[in-house]
């Protein structure tokens, strides 16, 4: 297949596959390497939840715009 | 395009430059040492550094060219703000700033000396600072433009007044300072953006009316990626040069974007910083790419698509918020400028200059950065007029820093996540993948596609190259990234 003529809607299934396996490295990694320093355990200081909205936020941006 | 600002625009811009160097000032009486003066003495909390790291990231080129480009391609170009960066940033916040903390290393370059050796350090540095002077001298030069367009300065006024400010508050505050004034241009970005966005919907008949407009007359500019054989952002090279390399070296491995993590008052604040930035990532082209669909569904008689965002404030914009928008646009450039000056000044200071002069007094650092921050900012004063003259001068330092991307991002990688890579295999490896990445640039290969290809070719060289040469003997600990087996 020409490389030149792949489907452009491919980039964007590629771009959301890549957004979930971020999606589960970013679970991977131990809350307690995330809070190491920080002031206290609350929930919002797990900064894998930020990861986990802002990786939302970018796979439906790639679904409305495909 | 002159008379475009009236007195209260002029007023609205007086009272800005006079409070950036208030805080400049104010803020020059906590610095006492060189961890002050290039680390904000760590005392940054997470939201000024994510809104620090966003003004250091939106340029010249992000602004004015990012709405020419929106004219010309569509929502395409927020991509770059997108997949081009969201990615790289929650892996920069949740594995590589930890990272560095570990080490607690002052710079990037820095930690390549530690994981690597010497030469290594220097050869970063020295690539990062000569191509920051080039970059700075292209936003001052950028900057003179836009006052002699708006104000009719002569050029040679807005490169000097524009290099006074910034030097006011960057040599005197340092890192702080810079920090601090790049969050309050940050929310003049937005506040503009936003106003912007709000007034150009209203001008084109509400939001429905705005879509149905673009969809109805321009249906490709609502697809996030160009076809495969675009001419200069084919997706397929978007997502392996960008995506893959280019992105996670800036993020990840940038001086300039990273200082300021490093110079948190702890590694959550680090962290937190880097991903609050990429939040506010996420709805930049609002700001840069919204006024370009904008003159385009209101179908703006423009000579050329860069003309987009004057014309936007030009038209769309009443009296006073043209002057917040203007300041928003010298915002954007004079945050690169400052960033840029202090990075390279640490960069020189610690990374070359202890290397190099072996009895380099460290207690002297303080007014070495300072009279270096000085001078970096002179320098690029001189060459800014300069490159006016010689065009694609800026193209062509780019393109001598993406030639470098490829290798220190597999050095990167590799060095954090094994335990075997080696020093020798470090510097062979950044020699020979740049050579690489010069030969097959020269061949025509697409700027992209040369970055991935120099990528793949350097994370081999470093794995083979390694099984022939000493380890580094240093405990290595600290300087790679085992989160599972931590204690």
């Amino acid at each position: 297949m020409d490389p030149e003529s792949l489907p452009v809607a491919w980039a964007n299934y590629i771009s959301i596959i890549g957004f979930v396996f971020l999606l589960i490295v970013v679970w991977l990694i131990p809350r307690r390497v995330i809070l190491a320093d920080a002031k206290s355990n609350s929930r919002w200081r797990d900064i894998r939840i930020w990861a986990t909205g802002l990786i939302l936020m970018q796979i439906t941006l790639y679904l409305i715009f495909t | 395009m002159k008379h475009l600002l009236n007195y209260l625009d002029l007023a609205i811009i007086v009272g800005y430059l006079a409070l950036i160097v208030a805080v400049g000032i104010r803020l020059s009486g906590k610095v006492k040492d060189a961890k002050d003066f290039f680390l904000a003495g760590r005392s940054l909390a997470w939201w000024v550094i994510g809104l620090s790291i966003i003004g250091t990231n939106i340029g010249a080129d992000s602004y004015v060219g990012a709405a020419g480009n929106a004219y010309n391609v569509g929502i395409a170009q927020a991509n770059f703000e997108w997949i081009g960066a969201i990615p790289a940033m929650i892996a920069a916040s949740l594995i590589f700033i930890p990272l560095y903390w570990k080490a607690g290393v002052y710079s990037i370059p820095e930690y390549f000396g530690l994981r690597y050796n010497q030469a290594v350090r220097v050869l970063a540095a020295s690539i990062a600072s000569i191509v920051a002077v080039f970059a700075i001298a292209v936003a001052l030069w950028a900057i003179a433009i836009t006052l002699e367009t708006y104000l009719g300065w002569p050029t040679w006024l807005g490169i000097l007044v524009t290099g006074f400010v910034v030097g006011m508050y960057s040599i005197a505050g340092g890192l702080a300072a810079v920090a601090f004034t790049d969050t309050l241009q940050v929310c003049i970005m937005f506040v503009g953006g936003l106003v912007i966005v709000g007034l150009g919907i209203s001008e084109s008949g509400g939001f429905m009316g705005f879509a149905e407009t673009l969809t109805r007359e321009n249906p490709n500019h609502l697809q996030a990626y160009l076809p495969a054989d675009h001419e200069s952002f084919p997706w397929p090279a978007v997502i392996l040069g960008l995506g893959i390399v280019l992105s996670p070296a800036y993020w990840c491995a940038g001086q300039a974007i990273l200082q300021r993590t490093l110079g948190a008052r702890s590694q959550w604040d680090a962290s937190a910083g880097m991903m609050f930035a990429a939040l506010g990532k996420s709805f930049v082209p609002l700001l840069v790419v919204f006024p370009g669909l904008l003159a385009l569904v209101m179908h703006a008689q423009i000579e050329y698509p860069d003309m987009a965002l004057p014309w936007v404030i030009k038209n769309v914009l009443p009296p006073g918020i043209s002057g917040l928008m203007f300041i928003a646009l010298i915002a954007a450039l004079q945050s690169t400028i400052d960033s840029g000056i202090n990075s390279t000044s640490l960069m020189i200071t610690r990374d070359i200059r202890h290397v190099v002069m072996k009895n380099a007094d460290p207690d002297q650092d303080l007014k070495v950065g300072r009279y270096l921050t000085l001078g970096i900012l002179l320098l690029a004063m001189c060459v800014a007029p300069v490159i006016s003259q010689m065009g694609g001068i800026y193209q062509f330092i780019q393109t001598i820093l993406s030639l470098f991307q490829g290798p220190m991002l597999a050095l990167l990688l590799m060095g954090a996540f094994t335990r075997s890579t080696t020093p020798a295999a470090g510097l062979i490896t950044l020699l020979t993948g740049v050579a690489l990445s010069s030969i097959v640039l020269a061949m025509g290969t697409n700027m992209l596609y040369v970055a991935f290809v120099s990528f793949i070719y350097s994370l081999f060289a470093l794995a083979i190259i390694s099984r022939f040469t000493a380890p580094n003997e240093r405990d290595l600990s600290n300087l790679t990234y085992f989160p599972w087996g931590a204690k």
